[in-house]
């Protein structure tokens, strides 16, 4: 009994210590800070280890683990939108630099990057899928959505994002 | 160049930088829920025991004892307070033993035999802290209405059967309240550790 349960749980914490990366790029995509990414990392460990019963092998761990982990992050994403609202001091930089529009591309990653924060949870999951090199059979698997329809979200995504730049 | 390509590029050369966690720490991080569910349960112990603390040094003043003195409860009170408190204390050290090994379970099997031994002795816990005020309560109750000169002289004309009815009824009511108070303040820790003990149980296949 015991020894059945310490084996599944000694596979699950070799899959994820070695898909990590995965799961600490979406904690970048939703938090702000470290102590905030390091909250959203043990919330998704946690639901990943509760879901993983349900994972049967069919598909590869890392896709099940993208759909999983983004789930969470966009769940907790929408719980925190209803406290208020509190502007990051980087953030606010970034406001400011983009202001003073300057060409180089160091800058102009920066206000990508603080343009994506301002996006919406879904946005922000399309737009992680698509930064990871992702197709869009796999964006709209993972995200459950149809293939047109994570085109034509991308594409507003995308046109959302130039106005921003150009703003 | 479009921005995202850039955005792209640059996404690829971030993954230098993530942090990274050993397996320990994920062993770790999977049992953090219970773990922080069981610290709960052991500072509301604490904060309980002081407040229990709290409120007798403010009435146990020389009036009290006096007037424990004057219905023969003082020896009988003194032991109850003792035995009591090294009861609760024994319950509160066993919660902190509970949430340290809790913390450092390295298997779920393990977390799985704290967990249920927690929401045992939780349970155990209550049950003490009502039987235990009942039965204080009563005792009080009958000693005050047996020694109080000027109550048990009208008790004659009321009848003693429906006076102690009375009371008890409103001690089962009291009870009643106070075991709504723990139901609430325990019950939903309480039903966290049992969701995460059902998940444990869920894993063997």
């Amino acid at each position: 009994m015991g020894l059945v349960k310490k084996e599944t749980e000694h596979t699950f914490v070799k899959l994820l210590e070695e898909h990590q990366n995965i799961v600490h790029k979406i904690c970048r995509m939703y938090t702000y800070d470290k102590a905030s990414h390091h909250d959203l990392f043990q919330e998704i460990t946690i639901q990943l280890w509760k879901a993983f019963p349900k994972f049967r092998g069919d598909s590869k761990f890392s896709t099940w683990m993208y759909r999983v982990a983004l789930n969470t992050a966009i769940t907790l994403y929408r719980k925190s939108k209803r406290k208020p609202h509190t502007q990051d001091i980087e953030q606010f930089n970034f406001k400011i630099k983009a202001e003073e529009y300057d060409d180089t591309t160091e800058q102009q990653l920066k206000i990508m990057y603080a343009a994506i924060r301002e996006l919406n949870d879904i946005d922000k999951a399309l737009v992680f899928l698509y930064l990871e090199g992702k197709n869009y059979s796999d964006i709209s698997e993972t995200l459950g959505i149809t293939e047109v329809n994570a085109r034509v979200k991308m594409n507003r995504v995308k046109k959302k994002l130039k106005n921003i730049l150009s703003a | 160049m479009d921005g995202l390509d850039l955005l792209k590029k640059d996404w690829k050369n971030q993954e230098e930088n993530l942090p990274h966690f050993e397996a320990e720490q994920l062993y770790k991080m999977l049992h953090k829920k219970s773990s922080s569910v069981v610290k709960w349960i052991f500072i509301i112990s604490l904060i309980e025991l002081s407040f229990g603390i709290l409120l007798n040094v403010f009435f146990m003043d020389k009036q009290f004892w006096n007037e424990v003195d004057s219905i023969h409860l003082k020896t009988a009170t003194i032991v109850i307070y003792i035995i009591s408190y090294l009861i609760t204390i024994a319950f509160v050290v066993f919660f902190y033993k509970r949430y340290r090994s809790i913390s450092v379970a390295d298997s779920s099997y393990l977390l799985m035999r704290n967990i249920l031994k927690t929401r045992k002795v939780v349970k155990y816990y209550i049950l003490f802290v009502l039987i235990s005020s009942g039965i204080t309560m009563m005792l009080f109750y009958i000693y005050t209405l047996l020694y109080t000169p000027e109550i048990s002289k009208n008790l004659e004309e009321i009848g003693w059967i429906s006076i102690i009815g009375i009371g008890f009824i409103a001690i089962i009511l009291f009870l009643l309240f106070l075991w709504g108070v723990y139901t609430l303040l325990y019950g939903i820790l309480l039903k966290k550790l049992l969701r995460n003990y059902t998940q444990l149980k869920n894993l063997d296949f």
